[in-house]
């Protein structure tokens, strides 16, 4: 009977003990069998991940945390177990971010360049990474209380505003807010107008674009023909031929210039003397219609017109009667 | 009435007084190995091994009303794998060791009270005095290191057997699979949760096989002292265990939260 109870009660201690460590061992997926690769990232500060959190690689569970220590120079340095061969990213981080609402943290690596875009992020990786050896980089993403405190800052500004809003926002406001309301309607109606002239004349635009366009491109081909004709002249030599004449006629055209000069010169000279002459004939001119002088007499009196026209007449006279009577006149005598 | 006050004060420091003596003589007679070690196994066979089909019964149903009972609770944006959580910690932590010390309190305290009752009222402990045997060595110690080594293990079993119904009944009766279960059970386990509960439920057979054994020797009148002592023993063990119990979540969790 005593040895009875002496087995009955060991096997049960033994079979209860072996039970409750290997239920231990398995809800808490201890590696016994060391079949995990394992890698080591280091971290500021590792929020409230534990030992056995889920080691998440694209959106897959392939491993767990097992071990997370204090390091030196203030660095957290958390152990990783992966399923082997799990194959990294080419570039490795590791970041530390709550999983659910409930508190789970999980260590997802991901590659450096899908990491988010947070500055606050990226100074951490980039301070980790300093003098990090073989230790991957790691940073820590806020949790929810901090969200919730930054949601909770935001929420209160949001209210701030709508108060302001609200006592800014009186009947006098609103009436306005209606008219410009109005305004902006008939604003709209014009401009959809004018959108639609502007449209028409954008389409005319258009097409006399696409005709100056295919003219353009008659032009370059014109422009073409004519290089390739350069190019041809070119090898003939007829351009050097063409600039030689030209630096001729350029010749020509400087003495040809010159003489212009020249002349322009004498016709300025001209110019002074013909102006002083006008300027004479007018003086005399204005003399003249003054009645000053013997020939302002004669212009302006009209007895004196009669006068010789008289004595034009008796002149004519005269001379008739002269060549009637020359004797009468002329008395020619020889000794 | 004062005199009454005084009378009751006096009687409470008289109980404390005793009992600290019984410890102590317990402590005394613990050296006494020849005495005491041959009879251990078979006390632990009586106090664990066959208490282990009532604490085992217990957890299966245990674990199975607990996952039903945490769906209920569990509304809402609480993922539902937190069924396997609650079951875990609930089962390990707490209702395990409880439910199963408060069974055994009824179990192996009322048998031990009753059995060194009538061994006292009998005179078969003046006998043994009489015979040179240390009644302490000879009934007291090895039935309070029995308890003491077996309450662990039949609470580990329990444990096991608990947290196992309620995945059973949380794959079978809810709409829960087993992954999820197994996601939420791993979720916030540690080794702590157990080392909890076996520290707790060491501490309880001690209590329970320490009770039993001191209001069973102290037992007298005959048969109806007999019965006031298994009594006593099963009141005294069941209000030790949640005095102990709260005494351990102070001095552990609350030293541990922190």
């Amino acid at each position: 009977m005593k040895r009875t109870n002496d087995f009955v009660v060991g096997l049960t201690i033994v079979l209860g003990t072996l039970t409750i460590i290997g239920t231990t061992l398995w809800v808490k997926q201890t590696d016994l069998r060391n079949k995990h690769d394992r890698i080591t990232a280091r971290f500021r500060d590792v929020g409230s991940v534990r030992v056995g959190a889920a080691v998440v690689l694209r959106g897959v569970e392939a491993g767990r945390v097992q071990r997370i220590e204090l390091g030196r120079d203030g660095w957290v340095e958390v152990t990783m177990a992966l399923d082997q061969n799990v194959p990294l990213p080419t570039n490795p981080v590791v970041l530390l971010n709550e999983s659910s609402l409930f508190g789970e943290w999980q260590a997802t690596i991901t590659d450096e360049s899908a990491m988010p875009r947070d500055e606050a992020v990226s100074r951490q990786i980039a301070d980790a990474r300093k003098d990090a050896g073989e230790l991957l980089p790691g940073a820590t993403l806020p949790d929810i209380a901090q969200l919730t405190a930054v949601a909770g800052r935001i929420a209160g500004d949001v209210a701030s505003v709508a108060s302001r809003v609200e006592v800014a926002f009186d009947d006098q406001a609103a009436r306005e807010l209606r008219g410009s309301i109005k305004n902006f309607a008939t604003l709209s109606a014009a401009l959809a107008q004018t959108v639609r002239v502007q449209s028409g004349n954008l389409d005319k635009l258009s097409a006399d674009m696409r005709l100056g366009m295919n003219r353009l491109a008659g032009s370059a081909e014109t422009v073409q023909r004519v290089a390739e004709r350069i190019d041809s002249s070119t090898a003939t030599g007829e351009v050097r031929r063409i600039v030689s004449d030209v630096a001729i006629a350029a010749a020509q055209l400087k003495e040809a210039s010159e003489e212009v000069r020249t002349m322009s010169k004498q016709l300025g000279r001209s110019q002074g003397r013909l102006e002083s002459l006008l300027s004479s004939t007018g003086s005399v001119m204005d003399k003249i219609n003054a009645g000053q002088g013997s020939v302002g007499l004669m212009v302006n009196d009209p007895r004196l017109y009669r006068n010789s026209d008289s004595l034009v007449t008796e002149l004519r006279s005269l001379v008739q009667d002269f060549k009637a009577n020359p004797k009468k006149y002329v008395n020619v005598r020889v000794f | 009435m004062i005199a009454a006050i005084g009378r009751t004060f006096r009687e409470g420091v008289e109980e404390v007084g005793r009992a600290g003596g019984f410890v102590a003589e317990s402590a005394g007679a613990s050296r006494d190995l020849r005495t005491w070690l041959p009879r251990v196994t078979m006390h632990a066979r009586m106090l664990g091994v066959d208490s282990l089909p009532i604490a085992l019964f217990i957890a299966l149903f245990t674990g199975i009303v607990l996952a039903l009972l945490a769906s209920y609770s569990i509304t809402g944006a609480v993922p539902l794998y937190f069924v396997g959580t609650l079951v875990e910690k609930t089962v390990t932590m707490e209702l395990a060791p409880v439910l199963t010390g408060l069974a055994l309190a009824g179990r192996v305290g009322a048998n031990i009270a009753a059995e060194l009752g009538t061994m006292r009222v009998t005179e078969q402990i003046d006998a043994l005095e009489t015979l040179s045997y240390d009644p302490y060595a000879y009934l007291v110690v090895p039935r309070v290191i029995a308890g003491t080594v077996m309450f662990p293990i039949v609470v580990g079993l329990a444990m096991v057997v608990g947290v196992t119904a309620g995945w059973v009944a949380s794959v079978l009766l809810l709409d829960l699979s087993s992954p999820d279960f197994v996601k939420g059970l791993r979720l916030f386990f540690t080794a702590f949760d157990i080392r909890y509960g076996l520290v707790k439920s060491a501490s309880f057979g001690a209590a329970v096989t320490l009770l039993g054994c001191m209001t069973g020797m102290r037992a007298e009148g005959g048969a109806e002292g007999v019965g006031q002592a298994a009594t006593r023993a099963v009141v005294y063990s069941a209000i030790t265990i949640l005095v102990l119990d709260a005494f351990w979540a102070t001095v552990w969790l609350l030293g541990k939260s922190r």
